[in-house]
C-alpha cells in the first residue's frame, strides 16, 4: 500500500471513528395503561 | 409490549416494570434505534407513553434553523429545547467532541393519548454525563 493510500485510510478512520461510537445507548419510558 | 418493542431495530433488551409503569430499552452495541418508532410501537401495543427519556452520545451541531442539536448519526439528530445545559454545550458546536447526555424526548400533553407522528422529537437536556 502506498504512503498516500495509507494516509487516506488513517484520515478516513479519524473521520468515521468518532461517529461510529455515537449512538443512542438507553431509552427509558413511563407508560400508562399497562396490565 | 416487551416482545413488540424487542422486535424494533437496534434493540438489545427490554425491561418492563409493571409496578411503576417503567420500560427500559437498551440498545445493541452500534445499533440504530429510532425513538419515534419506539413510541409508535408502544402505542401499537396498546399502552400510552407518558414520558420518554433518552441517554445518547453524539456530536453537537447547529441545525438548519441555527438551533443546537445532538447528532447521533449523519441521518439522526435531535434539536435541543434551549435551557441552561444546552447553552453550556454551545461552544462545542461543530467540534469533534463527543458528548453523552440524558434528556427528555417526549412528554404526553394533557388530554392527548397518541404522540403526534409528524412532530419531530426534541431533546430537553436533563444531564450532561460526559464530554470526550
Amino acid at each position: 500500500m502506498s504512503r498516500k493510500n495509507f494516509a487516506l485510510l488513517i484520515l478516513f478512520g479519524m473521520m468515521v471513528g468518532p461517529m461510529a461510537q455515537a449512538q443512542i445507548k438507553h431509552i427509558e419510558m413511563r407508560v400508562e395503561g399497562m396490565t | 409490549m416487551k416482545q413488540h418493542l424487542g422486535r424494533q431495530s437496534g434493540v438489545q433488551t427490554v425491561e418492563v416494570s409493571l409496578l411503576d409503569g417503567k420500560v427500559d430499552v437498551t440498545a445493541k452495541e452500534d445499533g440504530y434505534i429510532d425513538p419515534a418508532q419506539l413510541l409508535k410501537a408502544t402505542y401499537d401495543s396498546g399502552v400510552t407513553a407518558a414520558e420518554m427519556d433518552m441517554t445518547a452520545r453524539g456530536k453537537i451541531v447547529k441545525d438548519a434553523s441555527g438551533g443546537l442539536a445532538l447528532q447521533v448519526t449523519p441521518n439522526q439528530s435531535f434539536t435541543f429545547v434551549p435551557n441552561e445545559l444546552s447553552k453550556e454545550l454551545e461552544s462545542l458546536a461543530g467540534t469533534s467532541t463527543l458528548v453523552t447526555v440524558r434528556g427528555q424526548l417526549y412528554k404526553k400533553s394533557a388530554g392527548r393519548k397518541k404522540p403526534e407522528p409528524s412532530t419531530p422529537l426534541t431533546l430537553l437536556i436533563l444531564e450532561v454525563q460526559k464530554k470526550e
